[in-house]
């Protein structure tokens, strides 16, 4: 169980501090397309983001609703992956073979793109979930229990 | 469509172990339902995909159409598909014996274990496949990881167990990671064809021997060779009922066909390092599993304790079909394969519905099951006949071309190491038969109720077929000789 913090520093500072890093996780996933980023970096920084606001808000505050929530998307990450890996072998080709992910009126260049940017945004949100749940299990057992068990 | 098949065979496990946490947060009890039809349909698809691939020849599956050296690559050959037919089989069945045991077994971790028995199982898969040996190494580290965490799923003695299981397993992928970082070091690829073709020219560099050494003792780490067996015998033996059928059949075999490949297929099986030929050292090895694996089976009170200890020593025996460098050794080593894969589950159920219907854990207490369980004697005394290996059995065949492969090679202290061992496994199971039948005058205090259908049809299908593959032996020989054998042998 991580209570919030007692200080004020640090309670104002998380407010203005933690969209921020959000918004820049979101960016180097993004990014990755152009230049160095991607997913896995995107998702450590997005998942650092909603550590940050367990840690200083306590997680029953409502300001990390997000991370509580999140813990149940274990998977869904690799569900994303694994859907476009799979609408790639729909479209013939071999798995997350980009080139033929068939989405109509898209020319082969963006097809691609789109591939890796989906498969991306899977990668950061497992990433980011299986950080926060690793908080979540160092901090309090019962939670991942309850969780997992209904 | 064919040529997906063997991904088709990695994602329905997969998927079905992702989706798991999600699905059953609000309905626990879909979890057993859901991961059966997923392996019945893995069963389907890995019998269509081998039923391909004898008829249309190996299929190279190349990830996201990136051609192989660059690529990661999925080699689906015959002796993948035989195996991987085997192991979904035994998934299947070993979910199967699951559901009436799970409240007792599991302590109400069954989503849990649904799902890591799922992503154990596409990991094998995955192992089964890969044609790259990093590749190799990332599948063998999730199968290792879901296999931790199956072994303490429910908490108490087996906490111990698994925690050491955890630190020698990570010894050993670490070496088998170094391994590989030599190798690339040395070729500059990772693709195991690729390799291969470079290694030739390479054979003088002290890195491919280190290499290789540490491939060797990481993976053998994995596999429970003897000097490395310690984590075995007690994972398998204080894991939950429901989950030690799963893994000892496979873990350790899959990653065996795992070393097979890096030897035969990677290297050439007649390869010769600095005049010392690699294949006599692992028939060595094999010699040693054997005899000390038997030995030390017969020391063991505990009847799971003494199953894995059995389960050793039939690495060894494989070992020395596969060490002996000819077609009737290499040929008999997988057939033995199968028959153990088949053989370690069958024993573990009967231990399993031996402790959970009869309280029964030690030789000591087996006189209370004595004629009064059919299912549990019966299928006992055919696992017994396969594990010493009687003629009807597969496990005649198996051990008898494993001696006519090293005779052929003229290695008599291989020869004597597959004797002495059948001798022992003898011994052992007369020391367990003595236990079932000894004469007391002490009344037996157990009810003998009805015995649930899936632990009759688990304990049925693995004697029925034990039986099968010995009567079958030839064609089933046949098939390997034609699509499982290794290039240049």
């Amino acid at each position: 169980m991580i209570r919030s913090h007692d200080s004020i520093i640090v309670q104002t500072l998380g407010r203005f501090l933690i969209p921020v890093v959000q918004m820049f996780g979101l960016y180097v996933l993004f990014f990755g397309q152009y230049g160095p980023g991607g997913g896995f970096v995107g998702g450590v920084i997005l998942g650092t983001g909603m550590i940050l606001s367990v840690l200083i808000f306590g997680h029953n505050a409502s300001r990390s609703r997000i991370a509580q929530r999140v813990l149940h998307g274990d998977g869904v990450g690799m569900l994303i992956y694994a859907g476009v890996g799979g609408l790639c072998m729909i479209g013939g080709g071999e798995f997350l073979n980009y080139a033929n992910l068939e989405i109509p009126g898209l020319e082969p260049a963006s097809r691609r793109s789109l591939g890796i940017v989906l498969t991306q945004i899977g990668v950061a949100v497992d990433v980011a979930v299986t950080a926060v749940s690793i908080v979540f299990s160092l901090s309090a057992e019962e939670i991942i229990e309850d969780s997992i068990n209904g | 469509m064919s040529h997906q098949l063997p991904v088709i065979l990695f994602l329905l496990p997969l998927l079905a172990a992702i989706s798991m946490p999600v699905v059953c947060l609000k309905h626990r009890h879909w979890s057993q339902p859901i991961s059966t039809a997923t392996l019945a349909a893995m069963v389907l698809v890995s019998i269509l995909n081998l039923y391909n691939i004898v008829h249309h020849g190996e299929i190279r599956y190349v990830f996201s159409g990136w051609a192989a050296p660059l690529g990661i690559e999925w080699v689906a050959d015959g002796l993948a598909s035989i195996v991987l037919l085997l192991l979904s089989i035994l998934g299947l069945l070993g979910v199967v014996f699951n559901k009436p045991i799970y409240p007792k077994a599991l302590g109400g971790r069954i989503v849990h274990f649904h799902t890591l028995i799922l992503l154990f199982i596409s990991a094998l898969t995955g192992i089964t496949f890969a044609g790259d040996l990093f590749n190799l190494f990332v599948f063998l580290e999730v199968a290792a990881i879901s296999s931790y965490a199956l072994v303490g799923v429910a908490g108490g003695r087996a906490l111990f167990a698994a925690f050491r299981y955890l630190i020698l397993g990570t010894i050993g992928a670490a070496l088998y990671l170094l391994g590989v970082s030599y190798l690339y070091a040395v070729t500059g690829t990772l693709n195991m064809a690729d390799i291969a073709s470079k290694l030739p020219m390479l054979l003088s560099s002290k890195a491919l021997v280190g290499g290789l050494l540490f491939m060797f003792i990481g993976l053998g780490i994995k596999m429970a060779l003897v000097p490395f067996h310690t984590w075995m015998p007690e994972a398998y033996t204080y894991a939950p009922e429901s989950v030690s059928p799963i893994l000892a059949p496979l873990i350790t075999k899959v990653v065996l066909l795992a070393w097979v490949r890096i030897i035969y297929w990677v290297f050439d099986a007649s390869i010769v390092i600095y005049d010392i030929p690699i294949l006599k050292i692992v028939a060595v090895l094999g010699v040693l599993a054997a005899v000390i694996g038997s030995s030390l089976a017969l020391a063991q009170r505990d009847i799971k304790m003494m199953f894995a200890y059995g389960g050793i020593a039939h690495i060894g025996i494989i070992i020395i079909g596969i060490g002996q460098g000819n077609q009737t050794g290499f040929v008999g080593g997988i057939f033995y394969l199968l028959n153990d894969a088949v053989m370690q589950a069958g024993l573990f159920y009967i231990a399993g519905v031996a402790f959970y219907l009869y309280g029964v854990r030690t030789i000591d207490d087996l006189w209370h099951i004595g004629k009064q369980a059919p299912w549990l004697t019966g299928s006992l005394i055919i696992m017994a006949l396969g594990m010493i290996g009687l003629p009807p059995t597969g496990g005649f065949f198996g051990k008898w071309y494993i001696i006519l492969g090293a005779l052929e090679a003229g290695n008599y202290i291989s020869v004597a190491a597959v004797v002495l061992s059948t001798l022992l496994t003898l011994a052992y199971f007369v020391k367990l038969f003595e236990g079932i039948f000894r004469q007391t005058s002490a009344r037996s205090n157990i009810q003998f109720g009805e015995v649930p259908l899936a632990f009759k049809l688990t304990m049925g299908i693995t004697s029925a077929a034990i039986i099968i593959l010995g009567l079958f032996s030839a064609p089933i020989v046949q098939l390997l000789l034609d699509n499982a054998l290794p290039p240049g042998l």
